[in-house]
């Protein structure tokens, strides 16, 4: 392991010298220019940015706070904190779709990442017919979810469905077929494998991205110096991975908790509700409750829910772009 | 000044605009354009006939011009939540009468009321007594009643026989005992597609029907009895829960009412709950239609289930009159009795006559059912808003999938009443 040492100084080493490293605060970086300078080069996106995003967000803050129907017949009418109070205490649902959200963020971050990884590791082994693998795992990735939603219903279709039909050949179960999406204890676990075989071929993409940076060198003086596999894996490739790792989770995070159309297309959020999640919930509630209050209310929880969870990240990617400055 | 030649041009747009009333344009020459929003129809034939009775009326009226745009159910709710109380608003919406859905518009002032216009065109004495009850039921009248479907069960004759079941049921009992009969003959007695919600719904609001009485059901859905005292509807749910359990194609929550219809189709189920439009429906499946047979929900209320669509003028509508003649035209006798069996086996105008020489062995049998009813109860996704619905619906599918107790769920469903006033 000497030679990684050593070639971690030399990398050091090289970092340009002829200007002095030091840290710039905000203030200072404004009255630079650099902030106004800018600023015109910025107006427009920012502009697009207040409108679209910035305002939606606020509007959608106060909304949580009125009682309206959505009709601009119908008046808004101020009722503070009860839509809250309603969502937390007596909303059947809500907290279902809390639990499923959650559960379904815990199991994106493991399940489908893990085999994107073992993907990844495999794919990037000089096999025959790696860039076809590579194709078909991928392709899932590309497909509109609400198709792919299509598709699983019907392979879980217990009259017709395939894993009906191999369940009836092989005798498995009382012979009347898979009934995955009709149990409210399997349902949300059902759309989960759909959303697995999609994404999973894109976190190799990312992963397999993330190997090509892994230097070469590093894994031979490694392997020179009499390690195994996993060792290699455990001491060279994971910690180089990091930054890879790093913007899977993230994604996969922000994909999970707006997961939306897949739920809709196989389920929607049914049987009883039991594979509602709060993205779904909130649509439901404004959109074919005609209840906008609540389901702003579980917008901004939403909103709330997804900063707590992105903010930090954004923060650690920030100060490691201003350290580089 | 080119800039102020611009900024003129913009504000005279804006008050232009501005000027605009809810629907369609009068244009400079004299024509009223009458924006028309309809639910899209499924059937070809109908929306040929829709497109027909626009083009011969226009003939008639060359002052007015109907503009009709017709979307999916969804879209259609959707485009009138941001539509009305705007400029962009329709002259005339279709929309269901019950006061879930209809009602709630009502509620939300975007219907005008016709009163005058049913004085002037009559239409008090051109539509049935069932058809006039849910355009009447907020005071005034608000819509003018276009169809009025009417839901009843129907039955495989062959596999009605291989059961060794003689006669239609007539009470519950009786159709428990059938269900029974078909399953211990190795039958699906009744087909489901869960997924929707309102398909199981109907069997479960035929219990409460039945179980309950009128008067009581009536009591339960207007919020005026409490779910969670009355025994009948433990009953309901009871019953409910040993239908999906035993009698329900397997895995029926999982799958759509298009594809459980196709066990009805394919003789793989004896039963359907659907209303006359799946007269159609049995046609186009190449079914033998004699070999399928309609009959009356056995509540022993003797009322009618289902519901009725009607056509609303806005109440921002600046065209009140066109829409008004237009649909005087689109319920007159003449056209109802060139489109019937389009929309629904029965019209809403009273002089409509069914056409014998036309009519199928399931368009009589029809017949006999609005014949026989002695009033209407709506099916509950009419009766609840949606909110309610929606829960009603969850508490429901619970129950059918054995995840909460009957016992409960009158009590669930009240404590969500109570919650949402």
């Amino acid at each position: 392991m000497t030679k990684l040492t050593e070639t971690r100084f030399t990398a050091q080493a090289s970092v340009p010298q002829g200007r002095p490293q030091r840290k710039k605060n905000l203030v200072q970086r404004i009255g630079k220019g650099g902030f106004i300078a800018s600023l015109p080069f910025l107006a427009p996106a920012l502009a697009a940015y207040v409108v679209f995003v910035i305002a939606p967000m606020i509007s959608a803050v106060r909304l949580s706070l009125y009682q309206w129907s959505g009709y601009n017949t119908d008046p808004q009418v101020f009722v503070g904190f009860k839509n809250y109070i309603r969502l937390f205490t007596q909303d059947p649902v809500f907290w279902t779709s809390v639990q499923n959200t959650v559960v379904w963020v815990i199991l994106s971050l493991i399940i489908p990442t893990t085999l994107g990884l073992v993907m990844a590791l495999a794919l990037n082994q000089p096999l025959v017919g790696r860039n076809l693998f590579r194709s078909v795992f991928y392709i899932p990735g590309v497909l509109a979810p609400i198709a792919v939603a299509n598709m699983w219903r019907w392979m879980y279709n217990p009259n017709y469905g395939v894993f009906s039909e191999i369940s009836k050949t092989l005798h498995i179960g009382d012979g009347s077929g898979v009934t995955f999406l009709s149990d409210p204890k399997v349902a949300i676990y059902a759309v989960f494998a759909a959303f697995v075989w999609q994404v999973a071929g894109l976190n190799m993409v990312l992963f397999l991205a993330g190997l090509q940076g892994v230097s070469k060198e590093l894994v031979e003086s490694a392997r020179l110096d009499g390690a195994n596999n996993w060792q290699v894996f455990r001491n060279v490739t994971l910690p180089a991975l990091r930054p890879t790792v790093v913007i899977v989770m993230v994604l996969t995070i922000v994909h999970s908790i707006k997961v939306f159309d897949l739920i809709v297309g196989m389920t929607g959020g049914g049987p009883a509700q039991s594979s509602q999640v709060l993205a779904l919930w909130s649509y439901t509630q404004s959109f074919l409750n005609h209840d906008f209050g609540l389901g702003n209310a579980v917008a901004t929880v939403l909103l709330v829910v997804t900063l707590v969870l992105v903010v930090p990240y954004l923060i650690w990617s920030t100060k490691g772009a201003d350290d580089q400055r | 000044m080119r800039l102020l030649a611009k900024a003129a041009a913009a504000l005279a747009t804006v008050t232009l605009l501005a000027g605009c009333g809810a629907g369609g344009s009068n244009s400079g020459s004299g024509v009223t354009t009458v924006e028309w929003w309809t639910i899209n129809l499924t059937a070809p034939a109908a929306n040929q006939a829709i497109d027909k009775v626009i083009a011969d009326f226009e003939k008639a009226n060359p002052d007015i011009k109907i503009k009709r745009t017709p979307r999916a159910v969804d879209a259609h709710k959707d485009a009138l939540r941001t539509a009305i109380g705007t400029s962009a608003a329709p002259d005339i919406y279709d929309y269901w009468a019950g006061p879930g859905l209809g009602g709630e518009l009502v509620k939300a002032n975007a219907s005008a009321d016709l009163t005058e216009y049913y004085k002037q065109y009559k239409w008090d004495e051109r539509f049935t007594g069932a058809a006039l009850a849910p355009v009447t039921q907020y005071g005034g009248y608000h819509g003018v009643p276009w169809k009025l479907n009417g839901e009843a069960l129907y039955y495989n004759k062959k596999l009605f026989a291989q059961a060794g079941i003689t006669q239609t049921p007539k009470t519950l009992d009786e159709l428990n005992t059938a269900a029974k009969k078909l399953k211990d003959a190795g039958i699906t007695p009744i087909e489901f597609g869960g997924t929707v919600n309102w398909h199981v719904m109907r069997l479960l609001d035929t219990f409460l029907e039945g179980k309950c009485g009128s008067a009581t059901f009536d009591k339960l859905v207007t919020k005026k009895a409490n779910w969670g005292q009355e025994s009948c509807v433990t009953d309901s749910f009871t019953e409910l829960q040993t239908w999906a359990k035993d009698y329900f194609n397997p895995g029926f929550i999982g799958i759509n009412n298009d594809e459980s219809s196709a066990l009805f189709y394919g003789g793989k189920a004896a039963m359907a709950l659907e209303g006359d439009w799946f007269n159609a429906s049995i046609a186009g499946q190449k079914m033998n239609l004699d070999d399928v047979g309609v009959f009356t929900l056995p509540t022993s209320t003797n009322r009618l289930y289902g519901f009725e669509q009607a056509q609303y003028i806005t109440k921002d509508s600046k065209n009140k009159d066109a829409a008004a003649k237009f649909l005087d035209y689109f319920t007159s006798t003449k056209v109802q009795q060139e489109t019937l069996g389009l929309f629904a086996v029965q019209s809403v105008n009273k002089d409509v006559k069914p056409d014998e020489a036309k009519a199928s062995s399931l368009d009589k049998a029809w017949d006999g059912v609005f014949k026989n009813a002695k009033g209407l109860y709506m099916n509950n996704d009419q009766n609840l808003n949606q909110s309610q619905t929606r829960e009603y619906w969850r508490i429901q599918n619970l129950v059918a999938t054995g995840g909460l107790d009957p016992k409960q769920a009158g009590a669930e469903m009240q404590k969500f009443l109570d919650s949402s006033n």
